[in-house]
């Protein structure tokens, strides 16, 4: 029997038991299905707002916020010195008066908290952008305790902190994504093993037969292996679409809120759905592995 | 041809199915195995067929050595050997046509293919006109005639059978010697298990006695014999032939 003679003939016996045996196949596609969804919607999420921290760790910044009555030239030679490491991308200089216009634009209903003050509230400050790639490491940590530690300066603001803590976070949700998906998804092999074992024992007259009449092992497993592998298929493709009709719901309800534009900012990458969908049909193909070792042990084969 | 050379099969809990059994059967022999329930006809078979492995002893089919068969390398032994049962163990979800061409199939013969070598090896057994019938709508004699054109599909050296005509009513089961003999008078070595001793005593042949897993007897009937209703010259081999002289 030729390789193509071979996977014809397989697929034929495949389809024909998952036709008789279609609820228990469909309980099977479901199962998977349900674990790549959660693993995907981890992935999903964790992804967009990887994607947006990415962002903005591109455009982070530090601000030094200075004292009230700092002398120009002192905050000259802040500026000056800041520009001088080679982390750093730019310094911008910001007044009392521009953080007020800023804030009043980005918060016009809160614009009227700025008034009745004597002096604005809101303190000069220097925003230090960094070059991305450059922007860690122990020298610019001690730069900026030098900074906070300067007489002119009231309080440094590093943007990365928060944006390290975000990124922590992502870690852990991933983390927590992976292993409820992966929990689950051994769940999803152990049901396909269940199903491809029960198949096994409802056909096993006719594994008994195959075996008598000179069939090799290949030749009785290989229907198994594919049955397996295509209910883990039918999965990963449900799970895939499922994911795309949630996603395109959630869009199509207009999530109002920052957290809600930011987390659905994009779907799932290509090279990700074809992950999804290639895990499921493995993880069929594994159970369909499992369940004929069993079956080859009790048959004594 | 099979040689058994002091083979004894013990399975778990010590129970001994065949006890220091030597034995040969030459190419193209008919040789009934007689013996009670338990005596270790079904063991010997198995033997045959490496569905067992021997406890101790050598077992050669055709010169080969069963037990030192690679597992991987069974099934090709399988193919030169047709077994047939009691049960008929046929598929009942299957046609006729696909219960007998299950060899062809994983062969990688096409439709056209399975279906000539069926209808041939059915025409054998005079059913090549039920291919498209499902067993259940078969009598028992033609469940068997089916399976025994299984086994015969690849035109195997050694034809097996274990308690064919159990399930069968004493003119069905004379329908069924009948198609042994013919298979046998074609060159095929036929080993047939059976505890009915009017079918015995009836054909003859070389038969085999087994006992509590002993072989207790060797012996050749040629007095009674019976064709029924197979025609044609004697068919006993001149290995058959030596053995009748020396049990004389």
């Amino acid at each position: 029997m030729s390789p193509l003679q071979a996977l014809a003939f397989f697929l034929r016996e495949a389809s024909l038991s998952l036709r008789r045996s279609w609820k228990v196949s469909l309980l099977a596609v479901f199962t998977i299905a349900v674990s790549l969804f959660i693993g995907g919607l981890f992935l999903l999420l964790t992804g967009n707002l990887a994607r947006i921290v990415a962002d903005w760790r591109s455009e982070a910044k530090a601000v030094v916020y200075l004292v009230d009555g700092a002398a120009p030239e002192t905050v000259e030679e802040l500026a000056a010195a800041a520009r001088a490491r080679p982390w750093v991308r730019g310094v911008t200089k910001v007044s009392r008066e521009a953080a007020e216009e800023r804030f009043a634009a980005a918060f016009p209903q809160l614009a009227e908290l700025l008034s009745g003050w004597d002096r604005g509230p809101l303190p000069a400050s220097l925003e230090v952008g960094f070059d991305p790639e450059g922007a860690e490491g122990a020298a610019l940590r001690s730069w900026l305790e030098e900074l906070r530690a300067h007489p002119a300066v009231a309080m440094v603001d590093d943007d990365r902190q928060w944006l390290r803590q975000v990124e922590t976070l992502i870690a852990v949700l991933r983390g927590s994504g992976l292993v409820l998906g992966g929990v689950l998804l051994a769940a999803a092999i152990f049901t396909i093993a269940s199903v491809v074992r029960l198949t096994a024992y409802l056909y096993r007259d006719e594994i008994a037969v195959l075996r008598l009449v000179g069939a090799t092992e290949f030749v009785v497993r290989g229907p198994f292996f594919v049955e397996g592998f295509i209910q883990g298929l039918g999965g990963g493709l449900l799970a895939v679409a499922g994911l795309y009709a949630a996603y395109e719901l959630a869009l199509s309800q207009s999530l109002p809120t920052i957290l809600g534009s930011v987390l659905l900012s994009g779907f799932l990458p290509p090279a990700e759905l074809l992950g999804l969908i290639a895990l499921g049909g493995l993880a069929g193909l594994f159970g369909a592995f499992i369940s004929m070792r069993r079956e080859e042990e009790s048959a004594g084969a | 041809m099979i040689q058994f050379f002091g083979v004894s099969k013990l399975y778990p809990r010590e129970r001994l199915a065949l006890d220091d059994v030597s034995v040969s059967i030459p190419r193209g022999q008919f040789v009934f195995l007689k013996g009670p329930s338990g005596a270790g006809k079904t063991t010997l078979l198995k033997l045959i067929y490496r569905d067992e492995l021997p406890s101790s002893g050598r077992i050669l089919v055709n010169g080969r050595n069963v037990a030192a068969i690679p597992r991987k390398k069974i099934p090709y032994l399988r193919r030169t050997i047709g077994v047939v049962f009691q049960e008929f163990n046929l598929i009942e979800r299957k046609t006729v046509f696909e219960n007998v061409s299950y060899l062809p199939r994983i062969l990688g013969a096409s439709v056209r293919e399975q279906k000539r070598i069926a209808y041939r090896t059915l025409a054998r057994v005079a059913l090549a006109h039920r291919m498209g019938a499902f067993p259940s709508e078969l009598s028992g004699g033609e469940q068997q005639r089916v399976a025994i054109a299984r086994a015969l599909i690849n035109e195997p050296e050694i034809l097996i059978a274990d308690e064919p005509t159990g399930n069968l009513d004493p003119e069905l089961s004379r329908e069924i010697i009948r198609l042994f003999i013919e298979i046998n008078r074609r060159g095929t070595t036929v080993v047939l298990a059976t505890h009915d001793p009017t079918i015995i005593h009836r054909v003859g042949h070389r038969i085999l006695v087994l006992d509590r897993g002993r072989l207790v007897r060797d012996r050749v009937l040629t007095s009674s014999r019976d064709t029924f209703g197979v025609r044609g010259d004697s068919h006993l081999p001149p290995e058959d032939a030596a053995v009748a002289e020396r049990a004389s």
